[in-house]
Formats: structure tokens, sequence, C-alpha cells
């Protein structure tokens, strides 16, 4: 009695394999893709940076009066430094649950927390 | 075990099938966020393939931005701008008189405490300048002569100004009026959940997948902090502070919701919540409650039976609607 390894054709090993690669690459996809809170750093149309909350960083973006500096830490993101006058940016703290926003109006810089829908989450948006 | 060339491809199958699935977003929702009417415009939105969603956000997007052309007094070609600068009015288009009827409205109701004509006020305070400071009284004077809610007249779309020098400013209303007008392109695009944020104007248009929207309300002397959380479909939340566009001198905090009557930054509270069916209404409503205080703001919210509101009196206190409380999320 011949083995099922003997009975396969060539024809079934090709179909075999392409649809494990496709399987694994999917599910590799899945395992790698990124999850969880982002900071979400846009200018305009144009998103400067993201990365997930809890990686620390240091960052500046330039907007048209000139630097705008954030920090990523354990409390999340702030701004530190802004050419603006007023500063209400830096007043307004830091940024760590969904749906948080800071902005800089002169100096076009907005700062987002986004994640995927948490059901648990405190509240949506912040009305203020 | 024989070879059974179906079964095997089969499960393979199965299994391309299963991470396929997993590969597609369990919530397809966008949010974007532009700098709009000198202010955050966020745009969050769902329950639809993303390109579709994409399309209607940015179609609302262009809404917004349109009506910031119309009703903004910093832009010099705009309705508003035209008509502070005739000399007894002018005719204005469609949308700049349906501002300017509502505000009218509430303007009347609150005996004044809103007010479309505080153009020259405005100006004089500067409070989003580079270097604010407190006018000289006898300036604010000046600058009150001639306004008020009978200083202006609305017939269809012909406004009649009973001054020349009286300025206008939507300021109050014109970002809730776009919101609005920015949902209904929404639901034109067939839109059923989403949520439009315009610097605290908001509306929450259906339901997050099973559930109302919950909306955190700003604590406003506790930077950070949620004072309470909200539940609601279908309707505006707007919420008016002294704690955002504010400079401070000899310990005083001088903020923009000015008092019509004295000029100055009214007293009575440190926020007003309002939760309507229209983000325009909400709007106007947060100013005047503000400017009233509790005691007087509550009663003219009484003559708005679609319309309740929690508000932070000047000493902390919470004063709220009757109404209110259908609202409030459990903690």
């Amino acid at each position: 009695m011949k083995t099922p390894w003997q009975i396969m054709t060539v024809g079934d090993w090709l179909v075999v394999l392409l649809l494990l690669a496709a399987s694994l690459t999917g599910l590799a996809w899945v395992a790698t893709a990124p999850q969880g809170t982002r900071v979400v750093v846009t200018s305009g149309e144009q998103v400067l940076f993201t990365a997930p909350v809890d990686s620390p960083h240091s960052l500046s973006f330039d907007g048209p009066l000139g630097p705008t500096r954030l920090v990523i830490d354990d409390q999340g993101v702030r701004i530190t430094d802004s050419p603006c006058s007023r500063k209400t940016c830096i007043s307004m703290g830091p940024a760590r649950h969904s749906g948080d926003l800071l902005a800089c109006v002169p100096n076009r810089i907005l700062v987002r927390i986004d994640s995927p829908a948490d059901p648990k989450a405190p509240y949506d948006l912040l009305s203020r | 075990m024989t070879w059974n060339r179906p079964l095997l491809i089969g499960l393979l199958v199965a299994l391309l099938a299963l991470s396929w699935w997993r590969l597609q977003p369990d919530d397809e929702t966008i949010h974007r966020s532009q700098l709009l009417m000198g202010t955050v415009v966020e745009i969050m939105a769902a329950g639809m393939p993303s390109g579709k969603l994409e399309t209607a956000v940015d179609a609302a997007f262009a809404e917004i931005a349109r009506l910031d052309k119309l009703l903004s007094r910093y832009q010099l070609d705009s309705d508003v701008s035209h008509l502070s600068q005739s000399d007894n009015g002018r005719q204005v288009t469609a949308e700049t008189a349906e501002v300017l009827a509502l505000g009218l409205d509430v303007a009347l109701r609150s005996g004044g405490a809103f007010d479309l004509t505080l153009g020259r006020l405005n100006a004089l305070w500067t409070i989003d300048g580079e270097t604010p400071s407190i006018p000289h009284h006898d300036a604010i004077a000046a600058a009150l002569i001639g306004t008020g809610p009978t200083a202006l007249t609305l017939d269809s779309r012909q406004v009649t100004k009973q001054t020349t020098q009286l300025q206008i400013d939507l300021g109050g209303i014109a970002k809730g009026y776009a919101v609005d007008r920015a949902i209904a392109v929404l639901k034109q695009q067939g839109v059923t959940s989403a949520a439009i944020n315009a610097g605290g104007d908001m509306y929450l248009l259906g339901q997050r997948p099973e559930r109302p929207w919950r909306i955190g309300i700003q604590h406003p002397r506790q930077k950070g902090a949620v004072l309470e959380t909200v539940q609601v479909s279908d309707q505006a939340v707007v919420t008016s502070g002294d704690y955002e566009r504010f400079f401070e001198q000899d310990g005083i905090r001088y903020h923009h919701i000015f008092d019509p009557q004295s000029g100055q930054p009214a007293r009575g509270c440190q926020s007003v919540t309002i939760i309507t069916d229209s983000v325009a209404l909400g709007d106007a409503l947060a100013t005047a409650v503000f400017v009233l205080g509790p005691k007087a703001g509550l009663q003219l919210l009484g003559q708005y039976p679609r319309a309740e509101g929690l508000i932070v009196a000047a000493d902390g206190t919470l004063h709220t609607s009757p109404g209110w409380e259908r609202y409030r999320a459990a903690p």
C-alpha cells in the first residue's frame, strides 16, 4: 500500500505549499501587526509620527512657527516646548486616554491618542 | 491514516480563511482631525467600508471649511465681515441668515446674555492675542454702545444694523452650526455612527456599536480630570468654560466669555455643559447660561424642553436641570 506522500502529485504539492505559505503569512501578519493605544502626531493632512503610547520618546516637529517638542513617557504624551506665544498646548498637560487630544493651533501641530474601540474605556470623547 | 486529498486541502483552506478573517479590522472606524475655525475639529466615523467613510469625512470637513469662509469675522471676505463693514446692513447668505435667526432668538430669550453684536468688545480684549491686557473701562463702555439683542434685525435674508459701527461676531454659535451642517453631510453620505467635535462643540450621531456614546466632561479646575460622564445618542454636547482661553493678572482670571452688560468676563460659572438636539443651539445656550449664572441660567433652560444643562458655579457647586439625570452614565 502506498503512503500519502507517494500518492501526492507535483500539483498536490504546489497547492499545499501555496496554501500553507498564504496561511502562515497571514497569521504572522496578525501576530506582528501593531496593536493597542498609539500616539499620532499630525500637521494638516499629514501624519508626522505614530508610535505606541508606552514607548518612551523625545521628539521635535517643525511647524510654521518653529519646533514643537513632545515627550512620551509613563505619564502619557505631553508638549514640553513650543514656539507659540500663549503656550496653551503645554498647559494642557499630558494626554493618555484614547480620544485625548493636544493641539498647538498657531503652530498647526496635533497630537492624538488613538486606539481600537475599547468597550472598557471610561469615555469615547472629552467635552471641554 | 490513508491519504485524503480533499480533507487536507479543506484544512488548509480553513486555515487560510481563518488568517484572512483575523486580518479584517474588528471595527471599521476612522478618526481624523483638522485645524479649522480657529480650533481642532475631530471627526470619528464608523459602520461603513473605510473608502466610503473617508469620502464622507472629506465632505464633512469641506463643509466646515466652506462655512468658516462665510461666518468668520477673521476672514475679510466673509459674509459676516461684509455685514460688519456695511453702513446699515445688507442681504446675507441663507446660511448666515439661519445662524443669525437662531442667535437673535436666544439673545432675546436670554435678555441679552447671549449677544451676536460684541465684535468690538471681543477685538478690544484680544484674549487670544500675544499680549492680552485689561482694556480701559472707557474703551469697554465705548465698545458696548449700540450693542444688544435689538441692535440687529433680520427679515428673511435682509439684515439691518441699528448703528453703522456695529460689529458682528458669531463666535458663540458658528462652530456649532458648522458641526450641525457637517453631521447633515455625513447623514447624506449614509453614515449612521459618527462624532464631530469642534473645540468642545460636539454632536454624537447614532451609537457606538451596541451602546450610546460616552462623553467625559472636563473638570474645570482639575486638569485631566473628568467631572462626570454622560451617555448620549443623536444629541449635541457643548461645554463652555473659563479654563480654555484666559489670562491671569494680579491673581484674577480674565477669560473669553463676556457679560454683555458689563463688558467684563462673566463671573457666575466655571463651566456649563448643554445637551440638546442641535450644536448651534447648545453653543448659544452654553454661553447664555454661563453669563446668566446658575439660577437664571436654569430658568432660561426651562424655556427649552429638549435642552438639559450641567452648571459648575463660580464656587464649584454643581447645578443641573431636571432632566440631566437621564444622561448620567453609571459610575
